[in-house]
C-alpha cells in the first residue's frame, strides 16, 4: 500500500473526524451514563462521579426493575408491562404490515377509478397528530368494548399505522414493472396468486423496513398507551414512567436506568436483526433496463 | 394452431381525447407469423394487450377460433406472451419460471417436469434449469421468457417488441432462431417491432400501424415494394425511401421529369405511361436506394433507365455496398452503390436510374398512384 489509496492527515482530515467523533461522543454519552448507572450501587451513586465507571458493579438494578420496582401502588417491577408491549406490539406490527402490503398491492397494481384519490387521503393519516384522535378513539373503542385492553391498543396502531405500510408497500410495488402482473395473469394466476406467489415474495427489503418502523413506532408508543389502556395492560412506556414518578423513599437511579434499558432494547435488537435486510436489489435483474 | 379475427377493433382510453385504436381489421391464419409495425405510440403495443385480455376493448371483436373472446378474462384466453422486458418472476428459479403457469392450471407434476424439460432442451436452457433469473445474461433470460410461453402450448403466441433489449449481435442471432422455431412449430405469432429490419426477416404478412390506423397489411415483399402510402414507404426500408416532388411532363419518348443536382444539372427521368393523366401536374417519386445505382451494361438499353451525372455529398460505406447521397430537387437522395465501383464525395459520378420499380404518390393524398 502506497500513498496513493490512503491519502495522508491533512488538517482538514483531522478536522472532518475530530467532528464526526465529537458527534459520536455526544450520541454515546448519554447512553453511557445510562448502562454504567444501571449497574452501580445507590451508595456509589450518591457519592461517586455520574461517569464514573462503578465501583462495584452490581445487576441489583436490573433484577430490581424487572421484578421489584414500584409501579404506582404495585411493586412487582416492569416484568409484566414488558409482556404486555410484546402482546400489543406483535400483532399490531404484523397486522398492519400485511394490510400495508395488501392496500398498496391493490394501489400501486390494480388502480381503478379514483385509487390515486383514495391513496392521496390515505396519505393524510400520516400527518394526523395522535392528540387529535384521542377522544374520538376513546369513544369508539368504549362502544366496540375495547377500552382498557391489549387488543384495543392494537387496533388503535393498526389503525394509525396503515397509512405508513400503505406508502411504503405501494410505492415499493409501483416499482416493479407491470410486465411482471401482465405475465402472471396470461399465465393464469388471478388477484391472490399475483400478491402471494409473485409480489409477496419479493417484498423482503420492504417487509423489513415497515417491520422495523412500525415496531419501533408502536413500542415507543407512550400517548395512546397512557390513554387506552390501564392497570395490567399497560405497555412499558407507560409502566417506565410511572416507576420513574413513583416517588417512596429515595429516588433509585440505578433502577431506573436500568428499567430505561430494558424498555428500549427490543427496538434495538429488532434494528439489528432486520436492518441487514435493509439492503435494495432483492429485483435486481429480474428485469432488464 | 388457431385462427384470430380482429374485428374493427377500437379503443379509448378513458379520459383521452383520442382514440388510441381507430378501427383494425386484421385476419390472422393459423400457423401464419404477423407482424405489427410502426413508430411509437402508434398503438401496436395496444393492440397487442387487447389482444391478450390485459386491456378491454371500446368496440369490435376479437374472434379466437371462431369464438369471440372480447370479454374472457386473459387466463382463459389461452394466449402467452413474451415481454419487451422478459417480466421473469425474480424470486423463482428458471425452471419453476416455466413450471409456474403449468401448475396454476393444474397439470400433474410429472407432466410439468417433462415438459419443463422438452421446453429447455428446445431452447438449449437445461443447464439453467436451477438458476435464478437474475443470474443470467440478457440473451438467456430471454430464452427463458420465450420457454415459459412455449410451455404452455398456448393457441396463439404474442411477442412484444422482444428483441430491443438485447445488443445488436445477439438480436439477429434471436431472430434467426425465432424464424426457425416458428418453422419448426408452425405456430400462430403475433408479433410487435418497431424494428423494420426485424419485420422484413420475419414475417409471413406485415401490418403497418399509424396512429391507430392500420397503414397496410401485406406481404413483406408487398409492403416493400408497393407501398399504400409514404408513410409505409418511408418506413419500411433502410436507408429509408427518398421523396423528390417533380412535374409530369410529356416527352418526345414518353413521359418524363426533370430533375436537378446539387450542383444545377439536370436529368430527363423516363416515366411509366400510367402517368399520363398527370401531364402537367405534381407528383411524389419514391426512389429506394437500390433503384439509383452505378451504370450496369446489363440494363442500359432496357425501357425506363437513364443515366446521369450527379455531384456525390456524403459516402457512407457499409461493406457490400457503398450508400451514397445526391441531391436532387433540393431533396437528399440515397443511392446505393457497389464498392467496386468507386465514388468519392464532391465529385461527380455518372448514375443509373431505374425507373421501373420507383413508386409514385399523389403529393396531396400521399397515396401511391397505381397503374
Amino acid at each position: 500500500m502506497t500513498d496513493m489509496t490512503r491519502p495522508g492527515l491533512r488538517p482538514s482530515r483531522i478536522a472532518i473526524y475530530g467532528l464526526l467523533i465529537l458527534a459520536c461522543l455526544v450520541y454515546l454519552v448519554p447512553l453511557f451514563i445510562m448502562l454504567v448507572t444501571s449497574f452501580k450501587t445507590p451508595m456509589d451513586i450518591r457519592t461517586g462521579n455520574l461517569v464514573a465507571l462503578p465501583t462495584e458493579w452490581t445487576t441489583i438494578g436490573w433484577t430490581k426493575a424487572w421484578s421489584e420496582a414500584c409501579t404506582g401502588v404495585q411493586c412487582e417491577g416492569i416484568s409484566g408491562y414488558f409482556w404486555n408491549s410484546f402482546k400489543m406490539t406483535v400483532p399490531a406490527v404484523m397486522i398492519s404490515t400485511l394490510l400495508g402490503a395488501f392496500n398498496g398491492y391493490v394501489l400501486a397494481k390494480w388502480k381503478f377509478r379514483g385509487s390515486d384519490l383514495l391513496f392521496g387521503l390515505l396519505l393524510f393519516g400520516c400527518f394526523v397528530p395522535f392528540q387529535v384522535v384521542l377522544l374520538p378513539m376513546a369513544a369508539t373503542l368504549g362502544q366496540l368494548g375495547l377500552a382498557n385492553t391489549t387488543p384495543g391498543l392494537v387496533l388503535v396502531h393498526v389503525i394509525y399505522g396503515v397509512a405508513f405500510t400503505t406508502l411504503f408497500f405501494r410505492n415499493y410495488y409501483v416499482a416493479i414493472p407491470d410486465a411482471l402482473i401482465k405475465a402472471a395473469r396470461l399465465d393464469g394466476a388471478g388477484f391472490f396468486t399475483i400478491f402471494f406467489r409473485i409480489l409477496l415474495p419479493m417484498s423482503t427489503p420492504i417487509f423489513m423496513v415497515s417491520l422495523i418502523w412500525q415496531f419501533t413506532q408502536i413500542w415507543n408508543d407512550f400517548l395512546f398507551g397512557v390513554v387506552f389502556a390501564s392497570g395490567d395492560s399497560q405497555p412499558i412506556t407507560v409502566a417506565l414512567n410511572n416507576l420513574v414518578n413513583t416517588s417512596t423513599g429515595v429516588k433509585e437511579y440505578n433502577v431506573d436506568m436500568a428499567a430505561a434499558m430494558i424498555a428500549a432494547l427490543p427496538t434495538l435488537v429488532v434494528y439489528i436483526v432486520a436492518g441487514k435486510y435493509f439492503i435494495r436489489g432483492l429485483t435486481a435483474g429480474s428485469v432488464k433496463g | 394452431m388457431s385462427q384470430l379475427e380482429l374485428r374493427k377493433i377500437r379503443k379509448t382510453y378513458p379520459g383521452a381525447a383520442e382514440e388510441t385504436l381507430k378501427g383494425i381489421d386484421i385476419d390472422i391464419a393459423s400457423g401464419e407469423f404477423l407482424i405489427l409495425v410502426g413508430p411509437s405510440g402508434c398503438g401496436k403495443s395496444t393492440l397487442m394487450n387487447t389482444i391478450a385480455g390485459l386491456e378491454s376493448i371500446s368496440d369490435g371483436e376479437i374472434v379466437l377460433d371462431g369464438k369471440d373472446v372480447s370479454g374472457v378474462e386473459p387466463k382463459d384466453r389461452d394466449i402467452a406472451m413474451v415481454f419487451q422486458s422478459y417480466a421473469l418472476y425474480p424470486t423463482m428459479s428458471v425452471r419453476e419460471n416455466i413450471a409456474f403457469g403449468l401448475k396454476i392450471r393444474g397439470m400433474p407434476k410429472e407432466q410439468i417436469e417433462q415438459e419443463v424439460e422438452r421446453v429447455a432442451d428446445l431452447l438449449q436452457i437445461s443447464h439453467l434449469l436451477d438458476k435464478k433469473p437474475s443470474r443470467l445474461s440478457g440473451g438467456q433470460q430471454q430464452r427463458v421468457a420465450m420457454g415459459r410461453a412455449l410451455a404452455r402450448r398456448p393457441r396463439i403466441y404474442l411477442f412484444d417488441e422482444p428483441l430491443s433489449n438485447l445488443d445488436a449481435k445477439l438480436r439477429v442471432e434471436m431472430r434467426t432462431e425465432i424464424k426457425k422455431l416458428h418453422q419448426r412449430l408452425q405456430t400462430t405469432i403475433v408479433y410487435v417491432t418497431h424494428d423494420q429490419i426485424e419485420a422484413m426477416t420475419l414475417a409471413d404478412r406485415i401490418a403497418v400501424l399509424k396512429d391507430g390506423e392500420l397503414q397496410q397489411l401485406g406481404t413483406p415483399k408487398q409492403v416493400y415494394d408497393s407501398p399504400q402510402n409514404m408513410f409505409v414507404a418511408g418506413f419500411m426500408g433502410s436507408p429509408a425511401m427518398s421523396f423528390v416532388h417533380v412535374n409530369v411532363e410529356q416527352g418526345e419518348q414518353g413521359l418524363q421529369a426533370e430533375v436537378q443536382g446539387g450542383d444545377g444539372r439536370s436529368l430527363k427521368l423516363p416515366l411509366p405511361e400510367y402517368l399520363a393523366d398527370r401531364v402537367g401536374k405534381k407528383v411524389v417519386l419514391g426512389i429506394r436506394p437500390e433503384h439509383i445505382t452505378q451504370p450496369q451494361d446489363q440494363k442500359s438499353d432496357q425501357a425506363l433507365v437513364t443515366t446521369g451525372e450527379f455531384t456525390i455529398e456524403v459516402t457512407e460505406p457499409t461493406g457490400p455496398d457503398v450508400i451514397a447521397l445526391i441531391r436532387l430537387n433540393d431533396t437528399n437522395v440515397h443511392c446505393r452503390i457497389d464498392p467496386e465501383h468507386p465514388v468519392t464525395w464532391g465529385e461527380t459520378a455518372e448514375l443509373m436510374f431505374d425507373m421501373k420499380k420507383v413508386v409514385f404518390f399523389d403529393p396531396e393524398t400521399e397515396k401511391r398512384i397505381t397503374g
